[in-house]
């Protein structure tokens, strides 16, 4: 019994290697298959970057990547983005920086990180050893921060794109500024996009009234794709010590219960926009991240999912291809096919 | 570090007094990969209200009879080094002692024998004999001190350091009587369990740091190893007491985790590092630490 249940590990893994196997080289009909075998087309491009499939890890949930190494076959990913970094070490918020809600959780880690330096020497080594691409977030408290920091990053090789965090919630200056005004938006997408030497995916933070606003804004500043959505402001007590849960009060919110919320967001976003957008929010299964693309989606990242279920990514590579082998189509055929009934006058 | 993420079953999950429970899994993968100190993220199936995996502490492990079926009063006690237990079996359940303090660990209180947890385990630092060995060569008796379901994390670092040869004194306390759980597995490992409630119903009545003073205040000329597990006030007292009569301490330490294998960050204390303040992961660089190392409030 408990072989078997283990052997799922090894059954997710095999599956999305023939997965890919069959995507390059299609296998003969089966002999009792009167129909020929349909073999779905799931890699995508992202401003002139191939991704093997659409299913990326969301920063600040997968560490470097490293820390899964053990637990799945991390070449089988489409991407990860990796916790975000500054141009300098940050060692974050007090405790305690998480706490869990109905059907999600509330985090105010405060962006600890290495600093970029240290990311180039210690962590980007073990992550271009593996086949799936290497998105960088960075995040800083200034335009000039966020300029140095790409400007250090630049000298690394192997880096796919950044992912620049201006949505950050946790941050007491800087992030949530950015994220909210659309001018301070333009202006860092556009010092970012002139020094940096990979393309530029913006992140953004839902926090607004209007996402379309800031997808535009993105876009008009030579911004290559925009991912969202980062997290939601949230918080809560604890009513025996009345004080909050979390030590810095407010915190961001993920998981299942943000999910109808980024839908919605990302759903808005890709209509007013051209450029590729990424779907992020509450994804844990391909069931989710299939309304997503259908929504006008490219990728997706899975994010609170990796904390309690690391297998999560790739059985969602899985659920995509049977999905669209079910249906005959490829993933190109999915992106943003949602039917909107036209209301009559 | 040799993790597993793996679907187990429960073989027992036994009601204890005070809300607390004896859960066995069977889990050979892991529990042949534990060391002392370590501990398990335990994951919920099937729910997305209840996100995230709740960690314990590994209180035991045991090797299975395959003549007479499973049986914990019957089943050989097990080698902690991971070696094969005195019937030449290697360890296959896990035990995780565990109270019922929020929603996550009341719905795993109503799980059955039979249904499937995922178990993300062994996990941590933990208490790692060759970082200890030399201050417990030097002491005359190792002191494990308890509060709580603190207990939970000294029963394996106990064995082990019975099966060396050390002379070992318990201090338990908690806030009833109901609450002394998990002491019999103690009882052939310590020379003396000493216990105390805060409501007095057993043992001493108040904290149990106050008996660990008057035995240190009376033993002045030995020299002690504490290892110590419990809430935050009284691992803070515990450390108190150990540095002004200039004892080695270990703690281990608890937080709220989110992914527990050190990615999230979510677990992270105050520590003394490199000559300033940083914050490392109980779930990684933790639980245990040297006392010292912890930046107390």
């Amino acid at each position: 019994m408990t072989s078997r249940e283990s052997a799922g590990k090894t059954k997710v893994q095999s599956a999305a290697r023939s997965a890919g196997r069959t995507a390059r080289q299609p296998r003969a009909a089966a002999a009792s298959a009167a129909v020929e075998t349909f073999t779905p087309q799931i890699e995508t491009e992202i401003a002139g970057i191939r991704f093997q499939n659409p299913v990326w890890t969301a920063s600040g949930t997968f560490g470097y990547a490293k820390e899964f190494a053990h637990l799945i076959d991390l070449d089988q990913l489409g991407a990860v983005c990796v916790k975000g970094i500054s141009a300098d070490p940050m060692e974050g918020n007090p405790e305690p920086r998480i706490y869990e809600t109905a059907s999600g959780m509330l985090n105010a880690i405060g962006l600890q990180n290495v600093g970029a330096k240290r990311f180039l020497s210690e962590k980007l080594p073990f992550l271009r050893t593996l086949k799936t691409r290497v998105v960088v977030n960075v995040f800083a408290y200034s335009t000039e921060d966020y300029v140095r920091c790409i400007e250090i990053l630049n000298e690394g090789e192997g880096i796919a794109a950044y992912e620049l965090n201006i949505s950050c919630p946790n941050t007491r200056a800087g992030g949530i500024v950015y994220g909210s005004d659309p001018r301070l938006t333009e202006e860092v997408v556009a010092a970012a996009k002139k020094a940096a030497r990979y393309p530029v995916f913006v992140k953004l933070s839902p926090n607004v009234a209007d996402i379309t606003v800031f997808a535009r804004a993105s876009e008009n500043a030579g911004a290559d794709a925009i991912t969202l959505i980062n997290t939601f402001i949230g918080m809560a007590i604890d009513i025996e010590t009345c004080t909050p849960r979390i030590s810095n009060v407010t915190a961001g919110l993920s998981g299942p219960a943000i999910k109808p919320l980024a839908l919605r967001m990302v759903y808005q976003a890709a209509r007013a926009v051209k450029i590729p957008v990424i779907g992020i929010g509450g994804i844990a299964s391909a069931e989710d991240a299939l309304e997503f693309i259908i929504a006008g989606a490219r990728a997706v990242q899975v994010g609170t999912a990796n904390l309690y279920d690391p297998g999560t990514s790739l059985r969602i590579v899985e659920g995509i291809l049977d999905f669209c082998r079910r249906k005959r189509l490829h993933l190109s055929d999915l992106v943003g096919s949602l039917k909107v009934p036209v209301k009559k006058a | 570090m040799p993790m597993h993420d793996d679907i187990v079953a429960i073989l027992e999950n036994r009601p204890l007094t005070g809300g607390h429970y004896l859960l066995s899994l069977d889990a050979p993968r892991q529990a042949s990969a534990v060391r002392p100190g370590q501990f398990a993220m335990l994951r919920i199936l099937g729910r997305s209200d209840v996100l995230l995996r709740r960690p314990m502490s590994i209180f035991n492990l045991m090797a299975t009879d395959g003549r007479r079926g499973w049986g914990p009063r019957r089943a050989p006690q097990l080698r902690v080094t991971g070696s094969k237990s005195r019937s030449g079996q290697a360890p296959r359940i896990m035990q995780l002692l565990y109270k019922t303090v929020g929603r996550g660990t009341r719905l795993i209180a109503e799980l059955k024998k039979g249904d499937k947890v995922g178990l993300l385990a062994p996990l941590g630092h933990g208490f790692f004999e060759e970082e200890y060995l030399p201050q417990a060569r030097e002491a005359d008796e190792i002191l494990h001190v308890a509060g709580g379901i603190g207990i939970a994390a000294l029963l394996l670092p106990a064995k082990r350091l019975a099966e060396m040869g050390f002379k070992q004194r318990l201090f338990f306390g908690a806030r009833t009587k109901a609450d002394l759980v998990g002491t019999a597995e103690f009882k052939p490992l310590v020379r003396a369990t000493l216990l105390a409630t805060e409501n007095g119903s057993a043992g001493y009545h108040g904290y149990v740091t106050r008996p660990l003073e008057e035995y240190l205040d009376a033993h002045t000329k030995k020299k002690f190893l504490l290892m110590a597990c419990g809430p935050g006030p009284m691992l803070r007292a515990t450390v108190e007491l150990a540095k002004s009569f200039r004892h080695p301490c270990l703690v281990s330490m608890e937080n709220r985790m989110g992914c527990g294998l050190g990615a999230c960050l979510g677990c992270c204390v105050r520590v003394h590092s490199e000559g300033h303040e940083a914050y490392q992961r109980v779930c990684t660089e933790g639980p245990v630490f040297w006392a010292e190392k912890i930046v107390w409030k």
